[in-house]
């Protein structure tokens, strides 16, 4: 028993040894070759870098300006996207309007419209959401959409045969049996919106500040400590969003199999 | 009580016709008529794929038949119509409970399309949830019950609307041995306390002598009626008849008439498996 215990600790403790073992070599590397900070920083100085851009305000500032973006694109997204992925599956006929024009948008990068967005409302805040909005959209719309159009017909069936009218049947039976559907679009969507934002940063609103302005501004003075520095924040800040997302897809959809 | 004497359900040479691919059409029911009396349980047997569970979907108003008639009729009354769906409720054979609803709010579901305040229906509803023998489960959610207990919860849903006809497309079919039996005994007991018109969908010869007044035997695709068998084992009655000289006689003369017709079904499966 001991020796099993034992082993299922090790299991469990290897993904973060090996973590461990990677940064111990990283640094080796780093001093043993006297390879210069502005190729690869040792992982010790990144850190000092990230405390000191934490304690001075810099990485609070611009992380906050970029998670609002995130989050107002992300909201109007799903509130759209979630209304007409519902109507669609109402309504045949906004289905196949609707399906034209998704089906024709769809697969364009949503980079691609950074361009045309600039011109039309200029390099501030209007500029960033609308790109994460947009590129959240597609996803969350064909989702629910989907969820929708696969409602258990049983279901449905079931449903009628204890009273329930059209209207019923759409509101207590089918948008509740597409709920896993219209979660697994939200994720979907956040993972683009995240995307869109930081590379928005990057190419348009040079003042404005965010995460992905801080890592362009910091890699064209060669301060690859705050690149790096920029790099863990945006990957530990990401996977807490998604834990995030699924923390409340279990408080809301406890029927559903989470995983 | 407005239904005391029941309602009758009464198919005139229903016949239902599926629209297949490549205008090949498939007759699933073929001129059946059958008066189903009220205050009885009458069992529809017969073998998988014969239309049974589209019988009593069209007597529920779910589907449409292709021609004849149904009617449901208080025999006291024959002279005044009563639409279909609005006198009977479905048990269904996948249950089809919502998975995202407590077990209260999944029996309480028909008195809340009907309007009933939240309270009231939610009292209702733990009066039947507590007489299928599920009191303090009613904040369940029904992934995380059994399967006996799940099909308890399927039974009171459709109680709980107080409808006249009950519509039972085998419903006891996915559970084990055991689980059934014990089932089949609280079917037993509901319908001696409220004397519904039962239609009861099986494929198994016990449970339908068991529990039925009349055994329709139907024949294999495309469904007719085969022959009706008048059970007249006393009521109530309990799982101890099955041993009794009178069980084994009906049984035999049942398993006769449904074995040609298994076979027969058997038969045309193999046939569009082989393409």
């Amino acid at each position: 028993m001991k020796a099993g215990t034992a082993a299922r600790i090790g299991q469990a403790m290897l993904p973060a040894l090996t973590v461990v073992a990677v940064v111990a070599a990283w640094e080796a590397l780093v001093r043993l070759r006297g390879i210069a900070p502005i190729y690869l920083p040792a992982p010790s100085s990144v850190l000092s870098y990230l405390w000191r851009m934490i304690a001075d305000g810099t990485m609070p500032y611009h992380l906050g300006i970029t998670l609002l973006r995130i989050f107002v694109g992300f909201a109007l997204a799903a509130v759209f996207g979630i209304l007409l992925g519902v109507l669609m599956g109402m309504s045949r006929t906004v289905a196949r309007v609707a399906d034209t024009w998704i089906a024709a948008l769809y697969p364009l990068p949503k980079i691609s419209l950074i361009p045309l967005l600039i011109i039309w409302v200029g390099t501030g805040e209007a500029y960033k959401i609308v790109i994460s909005a947009i590129s959240a959209f597609f996803p969350i719309v064909i989702s629910t959409y989907s969820g929708i159009r696969q409602t258990d017909r049983g279901l449905v069936k079931a449903a009628k045969d204890l009273g329930a009218n059209a209207r019923q049947i759409q509101l207590k039976v089918v948008i509740p049996a597409a709920i896993p559907s219209i979660f697994a679009g939200l994720h979907l969507g956040m993972g683009v919106a995240i995307i869109l934002v930081v590379a928005a940063e990057m190419i348009g609103g040079s003042s404005q500040g965010g995460m992905g302005w801080l890592l362009i501004s910091s890699g064209q003075v060669m301060e690859t400590e705050k690149v790096f520095a920029s790099l863990i924040v945006l990957a530990v800040v990401g996977a807490g969003v998604i834990k995030l997302q699924q923390w409340i897809d279990c408080k809301v959809a406890p029927w559903v199999d989470h995983g | 009580m407005a239904y005391a004497d029941g309602m009758d359900v009464v198919v005139e040479d229903v016949t239902q016709i599926w629209p297949g691919r490549g205008g090949t059409s498939v007759t699933a029911l073929a001129h059946v008529t059958h008066r189903f009396r009220s205050r009885r349980i009458t069992c529809l047997l017969g073998p998988s794929g014969c239309g049974k569970s589209t019988l009593i979907q069209i007597i529920a108003g779910l589907e449409g038949a292709s021609s004849g008639a149904i009617k449901i009729e208080d025999p006291q009354r024959p002279d005044i119509r009563h639409p279909l769906g609005v006198d009977s409720v479905m048990v269904w054979q996948n249950l089809n409970l919502f998975p995202w609803r407590s077990v209260i709010d999944n029996v309480a579901f028909g008195l809340e399309m009907r309007g009933m305040p939240r309270a009231a229906r939610h009292q209702r509803a733990r009066a039947l949830i507590a007489s299928v023998g599920l009191r303090g489960f009613e904040n369940h959610l029904p992934g995380q019950l059994s399967g006996g207990m799940r099909q308890r919860v399927a039974l009171a849903r459709a109680l709980v609307m107080e409808r006249p006809i009950l519509l039972m497309d085998e419903p006891f079919a996915a559970l084990d041995a055991q689980t059934k039996i014990v089932m089949q005994e609280e079917l037993l007991r509901i319908f001696d306390e409220t004397h519904k018109t039962i239609l009861f969908v099986t494929h198994a010869i016990e449970e339908a002598i068991l529990l039925g007044d009349e055994v329709v035997v139907m024949t294999a695709r495309p469904g007719r009626i085969k022959d009706v068998i008048a059970i007249e084992l006393p009521r109530p009655r309990s799982l101890d008849m099955v041993n009794s000289r009178e069980f084994g006689a009906l049984f035999d003369r049942t398993f006769h008439l449904i074995r040609e017709e298994v076979t027969k079904s058997m038969e045309q499966q193999a046939r569009v498996e082989a393409g």
